[in-house]
């Protein structure tokens, strides 16, 4: 009985069959799971922005993408600097649907510890800035994420652009690479909150004074705006001006601390919120002030963006450089800016009334008739969601040095302005002295703010973050206090912001079928085989006819 | 799509089984009974087994192949032949021939450690939407070791149910049935010492499985012959 050549002929050619099969899929890594951020979706003034949908359920496509792909029933993933925006854009422009987006950011933007070289990063700053710039004021009908590039997706586009070279997209009939994001319809954010946090720093008054204390303010915003609300760090726009803002708060508590050196001004230190929005925040905390207390702001200082400048700051003013308090102003800045070797040039931009487009913060002190200017290093007014802390503005993108510079700058001016020291020649906050600018101090409150994304309707009142800006300020000031208000209608925001994307490796559907088929075939000739060996063929062929008779039991 | 793969792998497990039932005479001879009665030692056995495993095996440290730990694994694996012995002779049958009861023990005990090694896993990965060949190949190792069982069975029957056999191939016997029952743990030493991939070991027993059983049915009828 050849039983023994017999299977090992089923044997060869199940092994060939084996074969053929492993050519249809390959082995590849075990499903993966990675962090993704979503493109941001709001509506502005009715109109859907942003990307509009959530889950994904596609199999995966990389660019270059094979001849006649159909792309609606697609994700694709493509590296950043490999994405031609032309192409995007005529998708968009064309209303041509892709099934899912997912853009893989380079490690660096993660990575803290990475020095930044200057001559990638200008193509990097330039391709991201176009990107959010499209992406953000375009309505996107499929779910956008951010994501990462590592090690991993490396290799997945490696494999998708090999089985994509054979000549198949990728689909249901032919296999390859699943990406699954389960997330839950985007809701909407019911009432956005911007909390605005404010401390005093009450002056001396004399014995005989009747009236109220001027008041200096210093304002800085401090939330964020982006593509990726979970990227948002916004470290220069505008992590740079709150920090500044904590060193003056702290740097004046100490002066004020004793009365001998309090000074004949209240300090007034306001972190707001609802910056990018047309600082409608700022808006709503000064018209939630008390008119005395308004009237009795001398002029207020408002830090935007000064975490990257070497030799020139800006003062950006919305009254006439001409007028007596603004050239008085400028000349405390720029005698001090000289003696540190840099200068402060000075931009005059009219507000109109009628325009409700607010491109500083000060315009919104100037409506309500408060003498203010914004100190930046940015020349001109930042476009409408623009310079609000976007990708590319991560921990690389401001640095302590500038900030100490402006603290300088700032504060010294303040300090002569406050105590009368016009034309003496000293330092007040001298390296050295008990008085001296804090790097490290700056440098910490810097990593924690570029580690924490700030996109205002996402920040609840009870923030950890929040509570952390509060407790910060009231250590260096008194009667510190946060105003909450609901954010102006016009914007209305969606939350499902962060996802976990899921990678599958899947088998086609014809593996199956022909997997069925083998198996099918091999438990048949199983059958055969068995009930040849044991009861003769003639029992096979019986089963086989299945005659009227009954089935004969054995005796 | 991943419930038909579930399906696939669950006939490829567990269909040769059925398969074996229905197309030898063991249908005929309805000899359910005896499988079923086979399945139950075999969860006893199983049982007795893991409490000793539990009792005598230190948690391995490091990866490597001790020795002493496989030897006692090799001992308790043992078990699993008292086991076959329990069922072979102690447990009371239906008048049925020599012949089918080791194939009803065999069977019964195979399909009882299919069941409970790889229906878990298999209904719990295969149904996911990731694919891996792993549960392609749990299948082949359950057919693998049917027909090992078989064999066992048979050479066990040899070993305990008859009383005749011819002298020389007593040793034979013992040798193959030790070889038998030490399979597990030669897989285990080219898994892990020798380190072979899954292919390649699931393709190891296959082999070794129709080669066992060739060399049992040989035995198996040089034993029936002198009858």
């Amino acid at each position: 009985m050849s039983i023994s050549s017999s299977s090992g002929d089923v044997l060869a050619s199940a092994l060939a069959v084996l074969l053929v099969l492993l050519a249809c899929v390959e082995l590849g890594d075990a499903a993966a799971a990675v962090s993704v951020y979503r493109l941001i979706q709001y509506d502005l003034a009715g109109a859907p922005l942003g990307s509009r949908a959530a889950s994904v359920n596609h199999h995966a496509a990389a660019l270059p993408l094979p001849a006649g792909a159909d792309l609606s029933r697609s994700a694709l993933v493509a590296p950043l600097l490999d994405l031609p925006l032309a192409f995007l854009r005529e998708y968009l422009v064309q209303k041509k649907h892709l099934g899912a987006l997912l853009i893989l950011l380079p490690e660096k933007f993660n990575d803290k510890d990475a020095a930044a070289n200057n001559d990638g990063n200008g193509q990097l700053k330039g391709a991201l800035a176009e990107l959010e710039k499209l992406l953000l004021h375009e309505e996107v009908p499929y779910p956008v994420y951010f994501a990462f590039q590592d090690d991993n997706f490396d290799n997945l586009l490696a494999d998708i652009r090999k089985i994509a070279s054979s000549g198949q997209p990728a689909s249901a009939t032919t296999g390859g690479y699943k990406l699954v994001v389960s997330s839950p319809e985007p809701k909407k954010v019911a009432s956005p909150i911007i909390s605005n946090i404010q401390g005093w720093l009450p002056g001396l008054k004399g014995e005989g004074d009747t009236e109220q204390l001027p008041t200096i303010a210093i304002v800085a915003n401090y939330d964020t705006f982006g593509a990726a609300p979970e990227l948002s760090v916004g470290s220069d726009s505008n992590g740079s001006g709150a920090v500044a803002l904590l060193e003056i708060a702290r740097l004046f508590s100490r002066l004020y601390s004793n009365p001998k050196t309090r000074g004949k001004y209240n300090l007034l230190f306001g972190l707001t919120s609802g910056g990018p929005y047309n600082y409608n925040g700022t808006n709503k905390w000064l018209r939630s002030f008390d008119q005395r207390v308004r009237e009795s702001i001398d002029h207020a200082i408002c830090l935007n963006s000064v975490g990257s400048w070497n030799d020139e700051l800006w003062m950006h003013v919305s009254k006439p450089p001409e007028n007596p308090y603004i050239k008085q102003i400028f000349e405390d800045f720029s005698d001090v800016s000289k003696e540190m070797g840099v200068s402060v040039g000075i931009k005059h931009k009219k507000i109109n009334v009628s325009n409700p487009r607010v491109a500083w913060e000060h315009e919104q002190f100037s409506r309500f008739r408060v003498t203010a200017l914004s100190l930046s290093e940015l020349s001109s007014p930042p476009e409408f969601l623009e310079s609000t802390g976007g990708l590319y503005d991560t921990r690389e993108s401001a640095d302590a040095e500038s900030i100490t510079r402006t603290v300088r700058v700032v504060s010294e001016s303040l300090a002569r302005h406050i105590y009368g020291l016009k034309g003496r020649n000293f330092d007040v906050f001298a390296e050295n002295s008990s008085l001296a600018i804090n790097p490290r101090y700056i440098q910490s409150w810097l990593d924690l703010l570029s580690r924490t994304p700030r996109v205002a309707p996402f920040l609840q009142k009870n923030d950890p973050f929040i509570a952390a800006l509060k407790k910060e300020l009231s250590e260096h000031t008194a009667d510190v206090y946060v105003q909450s208000d609901v954010l102006d209608g016009m914007f209305t925001f969606y939350d499902a912001t962060k996802a976990n994307l899921n990678v599958y490796q899947v088998a086609s559907v014809t593996f199956d079928l022909l997997f069925l088929l083998v198996l099918g075939s091999y438990l048949i000739v199983l059958f055969s085989f068995l009930v040849i060996t044991t009861r003769g063929l003639d029992d096979l062929i019986n089963i086989f006819r299945r005659p009227p008779s009954r089935k004969v039991k054995g005796a | 799509m991943t419930v038909f793969h579930f399906l696939n792998c669950a006939a490829l497990t567990f269909g040769p089984h059925v398969v074996y039932y229905s197309a030898t005479p063991l249908s005929e001879y309805d000899t359910i009974g005896t499988c079923v009665k086979a399945a139950v030692v075999y969860l006893g056995t199983a049982l007795v087994k893991l409490v000793c495993l539990a009792t005598f095996l230190k948690v391995p440290e490091n990866d490597k192949f001790d020795p002493y730990q496989e030897l006692m694994k090799i001992f308790i694996g043992f078990i699993d032949v008292a086991g076959l012995y329990f069922a072979l002779t102690q447990l009371t049958h239906r008048n049925i021939s020599q012949n089918h009861k080791f194939q009803a023990v065999g069977l019964g005990w195979a399909f009882a450690d299919s069941v409970l090694h790889r229906l878990a896993p298999l209904w719990i990965g295969a149904r996911g939407l990731e694919f891996t060949w792993e549960y392609i190949f749990q299948g082949l190792e359950a057919n693998a070791n049917l027909v090992m069982t078989l064999s066992l069975a048979a050479l066990g029957s040899l070993m305990w149910l008859r009383k005749n056999k011819p002298r020389t191939l007593v040793p034979i016997i013992y040798a193959c049935a030790l070889l038998l029952a030490t399979m597990p743990s030669i897989t285990s030493y080219l898994r892990r010492s020798l380190e072979w991939q899954t292919p390649r070991v699931v393709g190891f027993e296959l082999f070794s499985s129709l080669a066992m059983a060739f060399i049992s049915w040989q035995l198996f009828s040089a034993c029936q012959r002198t009858m």
